[in-house]
């Protein structure tokens, strides 16, 4: 069984591949993210978040929308123009991709 | 110092091939952009672009030699020989000798990559063609035009991502008037449609999936296009005895980098950029009557160009009209700021500001006149072309009426 397929069917663990992955992208240490942590507050730059998104996409094989404009939002906190913004913390990163994932699996058993 | 005209203007886009149909697709907002047809498009999420689609390399080349053009190549020479037939320019061999060429282009030669990249690891050929190295190289483009009309001057490549062409264009101005060259072809060229580098930019999550709308609210990305444009440069004086026809003056010419971010836009160094143009064309933000603006049509570019040049114009930002030609062309990355520059030109020389297509509803953080889908007749005694790179590199023209 693959690494994808084993993610999938322990949804617990996504969070860590989560967490890694956010990491991985901003060189810090995994110990420094909990659920609670902000993006922004990790000095994401719009890149970094647009990069962590196609990390997560590669990782779970999931097609995550996100623009552009949304990544520099998350960024930089800034909440103008009332868009509701699909996650800002570390935990509701792993929340999204879990439904995603749940997703592909009942798509995929249909 | 000579003062710099243009006299010849050659294109090959999206909406034609022709200055005529160029011009009325611009002022018609007759958009360019449709479902793409030259590449396989089953692997793409993004599935329009504004594409060339009525050029045939067989009604220009020889058979023999098209196998050396790239896509991008052919467009540039293209556009190169029609800018010189539309200015009436006989190229003796003293004024080959003293002939800049300067092109900008963003990627070099991506469908000789694509194709020749495809076979290798996705056919596991075992070679590559023999050409592809000359086909690809960035500079091909104003080499071959150098070869195709015989020029012998200073000639070189500029590649400055979307500011390309009107880096290339302000060069060759800045070259001519300072008589480093008698005559300059200038402009840009950009062939880019291929399924890697779409790939590419959908990554980046700038793409909108169904059309382009500067300035609009309801603006949801860019859309790439393709195609050249070339201009013949020549002392005022040169053109005035020869009795050329004359479309409009270059003034100014103004650069800058933001050194902050490699994709987003950066008002202070965007309005930098314009203030020097201006102070180096010697004319007030007041003289400015029409800005061919970037406009990308991301939500991103259209606030901060707008903040920009609320920044460069201050009070005199209210009386600009402001239009973006990207809903029409698409964005031609290397070539934008030169088909852009046709577009001032034009605008200029026919006292017709052409408008921003496909704008729907006013956006409150782009407050100013973006001339919305439908041309204005409107004396243009100065106007700007502004080009914003990805790298954070910005280029900005300024030309005046004959």
């Amino acid at each position: 069984m693959s690494d994808q397929h084993a993610a999938a069917t322990r949804p617990a663990a996504i969070i860590d591949d989560v967490r890694a992955i956010v990491a991985k992208s901003l060189n810090i240490p995994v110990e420094q993210l909990t659920p609670q942590t902000r993006l922004d507050e990790l000095g994401a730059e719009s890149l970094d978040v647009i990069e962590i998104v196609f990390g997560l996409e590669e990782k779970f094989d999931i097609t995550i929308p996100l623009k552009a404009e949304d990544a520099s939002r998350l960024a930089t906190a800034d909440k103008s123009g009332g868009q509701d913004m699909p996650f800002s913390t570390v935990g509701d990163v792993a929340e999204m991709v879990e439904k995603l994932v749940a997703a592909k699996t009942a798509k995929a058993a249909q | 110092m000579n003062r710099v005209v243009v006299t010849g203007i050659g294109v090959v886009s999206p909406i034609g091939s022709t200055r005529e149909k160029f011009w009325s697709g611009l002022v018609e907002a007759r958009s360019g952009i449709g479902p793409i047809t030259s590449i396989p498009t089953d692997r793409l999420n993004i599935r329009i672009a504004a594409e060339v689609r009525d050029f045939d390399p067989s009604q220009h080349f020889d058979p023999k030699r098209v196998g050396m053009l790239d896509r991008f190549s052919q467009f540039a020479v293209v556009a190169a020989r029609a800018a010189v037939r539309d200015a009436q320019l006989d190229i003796t061999e003293e004024l080959a000798l003293g002939a800049a060429t300067i092109v900008g282009n963003g990627a070099g030669g991506v469908n000789t990559i694509d194709d020749s990249y495809f076979k290798l690891y996705g056919q596991n050929a075992t070679r590559a063609h023999p050409l592809s190295i000359p086909r690809l190289m960035a500079n091909a483009a104003c080499s071959l035009i150098s070869m195709d009309l015989g020029l012998k001057g200073p000639t070189f490549t500029i590649a400055s991502a979307c500011a390309s062409g009107t880096h290339a264009i302000g060069q060759a101005f800045q070259m001519v008037r300072m008589g480093q060259a008698q005559v300059a072809l200038a402009g840009g060229s950009e062939a880019c449609i291929t399924v890697g580098t779409i790939k590419g930019w959908e990554a980046l999550r700038v793409m909108s999936a169904d059309t382009c709308r500067p300035f609009s609210r309801t603006r949801s990305g860019l859309v790439l296009g393709e195609g050249a444009a070339m201009f013949v440069l020549e002392p005022r004086d040169h053109a005035v005895a020869r009795g050329a026809p004359i479309y409009g003056e270059l003034k100014g010419f103004g650069m800058s980098a933001d050194a902050n971010d490699i994709t987003a836009i950066d008002p202070d160094g965007a309005a930098r950029a314009i203030r020097a143009a201006l102070t180096d064309a010697k004319i007030n933000p007041d003289d400015v009557d029409y800005v061919n603006a970037h406009g990308t049509g991301t939500a991103l570019n259209d606030k901060g160009e707008t903040i920009a040049l609320r920044k460069a114009f201050g009070d005199s930002a209210g009386r600009l009209a402001v239009s973006s030609s990207k809903a029409v062309l698409g964005h031609s990355l290397g070539a934008a700021g030169a088909l852009e520059f046709a577009a001032t030109t034009l605008a200029v020389h026919h006292q017709i500001i052409p408008p921003t297509a496909n704008f729907e509803e006013p956006d409150p953080d782009c407050d100013l006149d973006y001339v919305p889908n439908t041309a204005r007749n409107s004396p243009i005694e100065t106007a700007m072309s502004s080009s914003f790179a990805f790298g954070g590199l910005n280029a900005v023209v300024v030309l005046s009426r004959a």
